[in-house]
């Protein structure tokens, strides 16, 4: 342990220099994420308005702050590039550097984007967090913030970061076949933001189509986490969320483990 | 050490009519057609040895080291290095090897080169001691001092590849494979690079295998030459055994104060050379005639010269390695 430690760990450094060498890169796509979630709130926020009841498909206003502003932390905190990171490396070839150091694959992305994703979390959640707490404060008068609560929401968005993570990376080998990806890259990032509830709240949807996308991976990457914060989830409950997120995590771990060494017959490294 | 059997590669090409029409059809029909780019190569390095490996652009050298370190699955054919299969292990395996392909870097891009080296010994599970004697050593061949706390986007070509060839061999890796490493270098930095293969490759016994386009490296390095040519293996031997089956070329240098001594000459109708086996360049008032002595002795040549034209400072000069593989390289071999 102590050894993969020290083996991995000049990833997760190399993860954090990268964001701060590329660092008004990375100040612009957490401003980008901000603007965002403001604007999706001050929408539902609009539509909350319009109506003339208390609540809105069961959403109190303080727990409409709550979902919005948590869910944009999730969904930073999930955001995987490992497909693009692939697709980019299969098309020129730098993949080949990666298959030169005796390094698990996929441990080399998870724990490149752990150092960035350290870095982001320190500065978004520590704000986000209080600003939500004290509006959920001042709008209801009673405190319901929940240290339990929020260390639970941070064991669940690491795992669907790691859900989200070992998906890409299944999806990034589609480069394999699809030499250039992008497109199909944004419709994947498009669809997986509406499944999961990053988009609108499942509990807005209509109730079949949201059991579909509680069971199918989707709510296990956005919706269930911020659940937790809320803490809708409770007892029973949360072990089967817990549960599906840890077996959506293996079954693409092992998917992707699958893909790598059927692609590795596919690949023709490119250039010099 | 190594044994490469029958290695084969195709890489299936995805044909592209040009235009509009042509990417819509691709779209719907796309066709491809197949590429032999290593065909039935076969070949034994010995541990320590090392071995030139050469042929002309687009011989299929790269896919052969690609194939040899693991990176591509080769179509048919076996490579055992060390006893281990590259792509079987793959983990395993590329820890006893050192890769640079000169044309990419395998450094992060956007660490200082000395975080890069940490980085590396901590993966590669190097010791301190080692480490230290490791640095030092590589510091004092390749001279790294000069810029190793600059991050290794901002380095030169040369500094580059000495950087990168430094990471190669970190970890004192049983095998070392270079792939063009003097590409677009000068002098110094070639010879810089060549003294660090050289000293490793008789202190550690490190097999080593290199191609490059610099037959300078070949004859100072190689004990051995391994030739390909579109895939084919067309000559395996030592240097010495190709200057004595292809090397009848000579140079015969002289000056002389004759206007046009070409036409004065003209060795090809005089001699019956063939087209390949003669050929006269002239600069000012030197003259430099490479013929084949195995059509005419040397002899021959150097009184009919003298006879034909007033000489000052003439000499005959065996062919070098260059002349020999540039024949080779233009005639194909059978
Ligand atoms: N990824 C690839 N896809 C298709 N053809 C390739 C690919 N890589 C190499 N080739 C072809 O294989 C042949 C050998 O290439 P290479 O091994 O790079 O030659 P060398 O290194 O000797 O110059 C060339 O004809 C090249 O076009
Ligand atoms: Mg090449």
């Amino acid at each position: 342990m102590k050894r993969r430690f020290r083996i991995y760990y000049p990833f997760v450094n190399a993860g954090m220099q990268q964001v701060t060498t590329y660092r008004v890169d990375w100040i612009f796509y957490l401003l980008g994420n901000v603007v965002h979630s403001l604007v999706s709130f001050f929408i539902w926020q609009a539509v909350f308005l319009s109506g003339s009841e208390e609540t809105l498909n069961g959403f109190t206003m303080p727990q409409m702050i709550v979902y919005f502003f948590l869910i944009f932390i999730s969904d930073t905190m999930i955001t995987s590039d490992a497909s693009m990171m692939i697709a980019e490396e299969v098309r020129d070839g730098s993949i080949a550097m990666r298959m030169l150091r005796p390094v698990g694959y996929n441990a080399t992305f998870l724990f490149f984007e752990l150092g960035g994703k350290l870095l982001t979390q320190i500065v978004l959640i520590v704000p986000v967090v209080i600003g939500v707490e004290i509006s959920r404060f001042v709008l209801s008068g009673v405190v319901q913030f929940s240290v339990l609560n929020l260390l639970l929401f941070f064991v669940s968005t690491i795992l669907a970061y790691l859900i989200n993570l070992f998906f890409s990376i299944c999806f990034g080998f589609l480069a394999f076949v699809i030499k250039h990806i992008w497109g199909t890259n944004i419709m994947k990032n498009c669809i997986v933001s509406f499944c999961s509830g990053a988009m609108v709240p499942l509990s807005f949807m209509p109730d079949a189509l949201k059991t579909v996308f509680m069971l199918l991976p989707f709510a296990s990457l956005n919706y269930t986490p911020v659940m937790i914060y809320m803490g809708v989830y409770q007892g029973a409950d949360l072990l089967f969320y817990f549960g599906l997120q840890i077996f959506w995590a293996l079954f693409f771990w092992a998917l992707s483990k699958l893909l790598a060494m059927v692609s590795a017959k596919h690949l023709t490294v490119q250039g010099g | 050490m190594i044994e490469v059997a029958n290695l084969r590669k195709e890489f299936k090409k995805t044909i592209k009519e040009p235009g509009l029409k042509g990417s819509l059809k691709s779209l719907f029909h796309p066709q491809s057609e197949q590429v032999v780019a290593v065909d039935n190569i076969s070949f034994h390095v010995p541990k320590g040895e090392i071995l030139g490996f050469i042929g002309p652009n687009g011989a299929g050298k790269s896919t052969v080291i690609k194939m040899l370190t693991g990176i591509l699955t080769p179509t048919s054919g076996k490579c055992t290095i060390n006893g281990q299969n590259p792509v079987v292990n793959r983990k395993n395996y590329v820890k006893e090897i050192g890769v640079v392909f000169g044309q990419r870097t395998q450094l992060w891009w956007d660490l200082p080169l000395r975080e890069t080296y940490g980085v590396l010994k901590e993966i590669y599970e190097v010791d301190d001691k080692s480490y230290r004697e490791r640095m030092a050593f590589l510091n004092e061949t390749l001279d790294l001092d000069s810029f190793i706390s600059r991050p290794v986007r901002t380095l030169s070509l040369g500094q580059r590849m000495r950087a990168d060839i430094a990471a190669s061999l970190l970890h004192s890796p049983k095998v070392l494979f270079l792939d063009e490493p003097t590409i677009g270098l000068d002098v110094v930095v070639k010879d810089n690079i060549r003294r660090a293969i050289e000293q490793i490759n008789s202190q550690e016994q490190t097999t080593v295998i290199l191609t490059t386009h610099d037959l300078a490296d070949i004859e100072q390095l190689a004990d051995r030459i391994v030739m390909i040519d579109k895939g084919k293996n067309v000559f395996d031997g030592s240097v010495r055994t190709l200057k004595s089956r292809y090397g009848q070329m000579r140079e015969l240098n002289f000056v002389t104060e004759s206007p046009h001594p070409a036409e004065t000459l003209r060795y090809r109708e005089q001699f019956h050379f063939a087209e390949d086996d003669v050929s006269v360049e002239c600069e000012g008032t030197a003259v430099k005639v490479r013929f084949n002595s195995a059509v005419v002795p040397i002899a021959d040549m150097l009184s009919y010269t003298l006879q034909t034209v007033q000489v000052s400072d003439i000499s005959v000069k065996d062919a070098d390695i260059e002349e020999i593989i540039r024949r080779l390289y233009m005639q194909g071999v059978e």
